[in-house]
């Protein structure tokens, strides 16, 4: 053996090497290439081992015409092992295809109540111009469902309220007939400057249909300081029915009656069925009243503890039954109590 | 107020068409609720005048008629039913192709062998009385009583068409109860003058003392009464004119004497009663407070019972009528009274006001009594009705009145300061402008423009003002609310308010996120719904309603659970059994003598909690699952970590192997609720199909107690969790929470979650073992944990394990 043969079986032995690589299909298959080439036991090696048989001066050269053959096979392997992951991921890949046409897994839907989520925009629109909510009682003394909001026993207003009364307290306790309690409790609680609201459920001797519920959800905003004006309450007000509405909605005011206020006001905007041309559901008026309102009436300040010649303000209430029904095109108020899956899925 | 147009044209004159004064009207404080136009839904039905009258030959209940609508053409032959017929007379005929209200059409006929041409229409059929017996009469075969211009062919909506504004008064304002208060309101709109009628009394014969004395026992309660006498009378029916405006005001007329009566209240406002004076005894008429025992049926012939609190009129006899509620029976006028007595009285307004409630009895009369009556109308009303009388039943008024307080009061006088009207409006008005808008209502005012308060002196007729606020309101009501420029608060801001309403909000978003739907149930529930509680049918905790719509909702709900089951109830029945709703909402108790409301979360879940699809089956929902909804609000509110306790079931209610109480851990046992399964029975009771539901109710004060306000960090880890897996056995009945709370007290400080992930029943453990796999999760701080601090965690938990829950160590690594 001399070196020129040597040479030549390297040269030989890095063409079957490469042929073989490139041949590997599976990671299996080239790491037996490697071992069969590149292995303790393999052919490079073996080759190698047999460098005593070469001339002494020959044998140093020996390293030099390997090492880059071996370099090169090591090369050609890991560049083909790369490949075999590239393609074995490719084939996973393709045999992972699904029919992405498929729904997704369903979670449980969840709804939000239209009357609390009513609640929670209007408490959020007044909000915007500094209006608190205070939690305020459902069963209340007369005196302050009505004495104190200026309605004393005997007054013919009362019919504007068909109370239900609580047994055995000799009719000093009944179900809030209205929120506008929570006026006077939080007059008595606080001293101007107040902007408020009290929200919650209320009850009324009535005969159910689509528009009238013995239990219904109303909301009192208060506002007091020294200079509160009903032309504040009207630009007020307008922003509110604008927010809720919408920005083209008309409004206006006429005048009400409620013993607690005075001027009272009905506040009315354009019909949100027929956008004020008149139908049905505005009885051809082309208005709908969404809140009474007025001037809060000395006499209740005086009652809340407030000097009405220092301290002047007004008072809403509005059904929030009423602006949801509205604002959602619900036809009957039974709806809210009823829950129906199918109607409060919708929310 | 139901407001006949072409009667209120009496008083005052308007040129807007309806529509246009029914909103000037609703802008003024009037609101129109709608407007009837009578005669619209009448077509081809005309004037006609009966030419022939003669019997059915072959129906002796009809009549074979001929009927001229017009002079030219053939007479039409009508078959009619009614016996008020006769020739001569002017009456409504619907022509064939006529429609009538009620949509229905008239076409030639026949009827009884007999063919008709149309049909004579009583004043039922047009809608015009409640008369359904007779034919309308236009005009009596003499041509007397007739209605104006009846001429032939004249269609019937021109005769007597009308248009009717319904005007929803407010209590305030019972003066506009009537014709002349409503044309107030539109001569402050026109600016025009009210026309009141003439009123003169034709006055003959007896005074009017010799056959009528009053008596008032207490002028407190009737401040004044005044009464006339009136004989020589022909009851009957009214002219045709003053039923039909009767009826188009919304009363049926009755006959000529009580419809004056009525007549006078409509137009005035003022309250009459008309008795029998033959019935009188002794032509005393006592006004005083009813004696125990006294008894009277009144004209709806019911018998009451009277009490001392009750105003009566009365006779030497006793009482014969109730005092501005309703007269009695036995002195009503009827077919034979000859001669009439009138009252006209003011009556104190709350004393009117309880009688009629007393007895049930909301009259026409008490609802303006109560609502305060101007005394100078007492005499206004009873001269009216005495003109009435004598025109329409041709009755002798007796000279003079007896009239207990003849003075009238005064105008009030309120005084009022115009800058401050402007700043309660918050708008500069013009005192000269307020004035003028006051003058539109009647108001005088005294004083210079410049004074800096002036005074408005009120009508009698204007009850309502008392106040600066109230003349204010008649200062804008009059000049209008359009004039009104809005502006934005720009006052001084109240401080800041942390709201309650926020956590709950959260709490919502939080459970709707989570899956389940929001529910409002009833706040008032009914005894049964209680009783299936276990509540005793008197318990004294509970407040019940004097005066309920139903007994189903007679009762504040003292849990959420009834309205809940009633919500599954329901869908079920819609044939959607899943359901799982959340319902924030109170509970009412008394407690210590006042009424306690709790604000209560109340969760159920019963039917499929995953819905079955292509990629999972349906999983029913179960007490775990309400659990994971608990457990996931509570994180959301940072309010620590929950704990369930066995308890004590709630019997029939609850399911006795699967109720906890919850607690919050590490928090000296915090009880915020409880969560289980409800018992089949109780499920039943309501008629719930589902075998299973499960339920939560939380006290929601307790949760927010709980809840941290802000989230404090203090440390950001960095550092690689370690996780180790134990798996314990224990005896099957050692709560799971037990063998837990002991792995998180041994753990070390570095301990931060313990999660069991799985469970396990079987071969090869004992038939009373079960083995609990936890992974434990430590959370280095400063230093990696090094494999020796893990080792000694491991170690103490697995002893006190053994110590402390007698468990066994399976596994662990």
């Amino acid at each position: 053996m001399n070196l020129e043969t040597f040479s030549k079986q390297l040269d030989e032995l890095r063409a079957r090497a490469l042929a073989a690589i490139a041949k590997a299909d599976d990671p299996p298959e080239l790491e037996q290439v490697e071992s069969a080439f590149l292995g303790r036991k393999g052919e490079l090696r073996t080759l190698l081992g047999a460098i005593g048989q070469l001339p002494g001066p020959d044998r140093p050269k020996v390293g030099a015409m390997a090492n880059p053959i071996r370099e090169e096979v090591e090369a050609a392997i890991a560049v083909r092992r790369a490949r075999l992951v590239e393609i074995a991921l490719d084939v996973r890949l393709a045999r992972e295809k699904v029919d992405v046409t498929l729904p997704g897994r369903a979670l449980p839907r969840g709804a939000l109540h239209p009357i609390a989520e009513t609640e929670r925009e209007i408490a959020h629109i007044f909000g915007q111009f500094g209006f608190v909510t205070y939690e305020t009682p459902e069963v209340e003394t007369d005196e302050l469902n009505f004495q104190l909001l200026n309605i004393p026993a005997d007054h013919p207003a009362r019919d504007l309220w068909d109370t239900l009364y609580v047994a055995g307290t000799d009719r000093r306790y009944l179900l809030r007939t209205h929120t506008s309690p929570g006026q006077m409790r939080v007059m008595r609680a606080h001293q101007p400057p107040i902007r408020s609201l009290a929200p919650g459920r209320c009850y009324r001797y009535e005969q159910v249909d689509s528009s009238h519920g013995f239990e219904f959800f109303q909301v009192e905003g208060l506002m007091v300081d020294e200079g509160t004006t009903m032309a504040h309450l009207r630009g007020l007000l307008d922003e509110f029915a604008h927010a809720m509405f919408g920005v083209g909605t008309g409004t206006r005011f006429r005048p009400g009656y409620y013993p607690f206020t005075e001027p009272s006001v009905a506040f009315d905007i354009s019909c949100t069925i027929c956008g004020g041309v008149g139908c049905a559901a505005c009885r051809r008026t082309g208005w709908l009243t969404i809140l009474g309102a007025g001037m809060v009436h000395p006499i209740v300040l005086r009652n809340g503890g407030i000097d009405p010649e220092r301290f002047q303000g007004f008072a809403f209430g509005m059904g929030i039954d009423r602006i949801a029904m509205l604002r959602h095109g619900i036809p009957d108020i039974r709806a809210f109590l009823e829950a129906d899956m199918r109607f409060l899925e919708r929310f | 107020m139901r407001v006949p147009l072409s009667w209120l044209r009496d008083y005052v004159d308007f040129d807007l068409p309806p529509e246009r004064l029914a909103e000037r009207l609703t802008l003024l404080g009037m609101e129109v609720g709608s407007i009837e136009h009578i005669g619209a839904d009448w077509s081809s039905v005309v004037v006609g005048e009966l030419l022939e009258v003669t019997p059915h030959p072959r129906a002796d209940r009809l009549s074979l008629t001929k009927v001229r609508v017009s002079s030219s053409d053939q007479p039409l032959a009508i078959v009619c039913g009614a016996t008020n017929i006769a020739v001569g007379q002017r009456v409504p005929v619907a022509l064939p192709g006529a429609v009538l209200p009620g949509g229905r059409g008239i076409a030639v006929t026949t009827i009884a062998g007999s063919e008709s041409q149309g049909m004579l229409c009583s004043g039922a059929e047009l809608g015009l009385t409640t008369d359904a017996e007779g034919i309308l009469i236009l005009a009596g075969a003499d041509g007397q009583d007739g209605l104006a211009d009846l001429t032939l062919g004249r269609p019937l909506a021109d005769v007597v068409g009308d248009t009717v504004l319904d005007v929803d008064v407010k209590p305030n304002r019972g003066d506009a109860l009537s014709l002349i208060g409503l044309a107030r309101e539109v001569a402050a709109i026109t600016g025009g003058q009210v026309r009141w009628p003439d009123i003169t009394v034709p006055e003959s014969g007896d005074a009017t003392n010799d056959h009528l004395w009053v008596e008032v026992a207490d002028k407190r309660l009737c401040p004044r009464f005044v009464g006339r006498y009136v004989d020589g009378l022909a009851i009957g029916p009214s002219p045709l004119a003053v039923q039909l405006r009767l009826s188009a005001a919304g009363m049926r007329p009755v006959s000529n004497a009580v419809d004056a009566s009525n007549y006078v209240m409509l137009e005035l406002g003022k309250p009459i009663h008309v008795f029998d004076a033959g019935v009188v005894s002794g032509g005393t008429v006592i006004v005083r407070p009813a004696r125990d025992g006294e008894r009277l049926e009144t004209l709806d012939h019911v018998e009451r019972q009277l009490t001392p609190e009750t105003l009566v009129i009365a006779d030497s006899g006793g009482p014969i009528g109730i005092a501005g509620v309703m007269g009695g029976a036995g002195s009503e006028v009827g077919p034979q009274t000859a001669a009439a007595i009138i009252e006209s009285a003011v009556f104190d307004a709350v004393s009117i006001r309880r009688t009629a409630q007393r007895y049930g009895l909301r009259s026409e009369a008490s609802l303006r009594f109560e609502k305060g009556q101007e005394s100078r109308m007492a005499r206004v009303g009873a001269d009216r009705t005495a003109q009435l009388l004598a025109q329409w039943a041709g009755g002798r008024v007796a000279v003079g009145v007896v009239d207990t307080n003849p003075a009238d009061e005064p105008a009030r006088r309120v005084s009022f300061r115009p800058a401050r009207v402007s700043r309660l409006l918050g708008q500069s008005i013009a005192t000269a402008e307020m004035r003028a808008a006051l003058a539109r209502v009647q108001i005088a005012t005294e004083g210079a423009d410049d004074d800096e308060t002036l005074t408005a002196v009120v009508p009698t007729h204007r009850r309502d003002i008392d106040i600066e606020e109230d003349v204010t309101e008649e200062i804008i009501r009059v000049i209008g609310y359009e004039e009104l420029a809005p502006r934005l608060p720009d006052t001084a801001m109240p401080a800041y308010r942390h709201e309650p309403s926020r956590l709950v909000n959260r709490l919502r978003d939080t459970l709707a996120g989570r899956g389940l739907v929001e529910v409002l149930s009833n706040g008032l529930i009914g005894p049964i719904d209680h009783a299936r509680l276990g509540l005793a049918a008197d318990d004294v905790a509970t407040i019940r309603v004097a005066n309920p719509v139903t007994i189903d909702h007679s009762e504040l709900r003292r849990s959420l659970l009834p309205g809940l089951i009633g919500v599954l109830a329901r869908n079920e029945r819609q044939r959607r059994p899943d359901v799982a709703i959340f319902e924030l909402g109170a509970v009412h108790e008394w407690r210590d003598g006042q009424p306690l409301q709790t604000e209560m979360l109340g969760l159920l879940m019963a039917g499929d909690w995953r819905a079955a699809s292509w990629a999972e089956p349906a999983r029913p929902a179960s007490i775990d699952d309400l659990k994971g909804v608990l457990e996931a609000v509570v994180e959301r509110f940072n309010a620590g970590r929950l704990e369930y306790r066995p308890t004590a079931p709630l019997a029939g209610v609850e399911h006795p192997g699967r109720i906890a109480e919850i607690h919050a851990a590490g928090t000296d046992r915090v009880v915020l609720g409880r969560v289980g399964e409800l018992d089949p029975r109780f499920l039943g009771s309501y008629e719930v199909r589902a075998e299973r539901a499960v339920f939560g109710l939380i006290d929601l004060s307790a949760l927010a107690d709980l809840a941290q306000g802000t989230i404090q960090i203090k440390r950001v880890d960095h550092l690689p969790a370690v996780e180790r897996d134990l798996a314990v056995v224990v005896a099957r009945d050692t709560p799971a929470a037990d063998v837990e709370q002991v792995i998180r007290a041994n753990g070390g400080a570095s301990l931060v979650r313990v999660t069991l992930f799985d469970r396990y029943q079987g071969a090869p453990l004992e038939a009373n073992q079960v083995s609990l796999a936890y992974r434990l999760r430590y959370q280095p701080a400063a230093e990696p944990l090094g494999e020796a601090v893990i080792e000694e965690s491991i170690a103490q938990v697995s002893a006190a394990l053994a110590r402390e829950v007698g468990g066994r160590i399976r596994s662990a690594g």
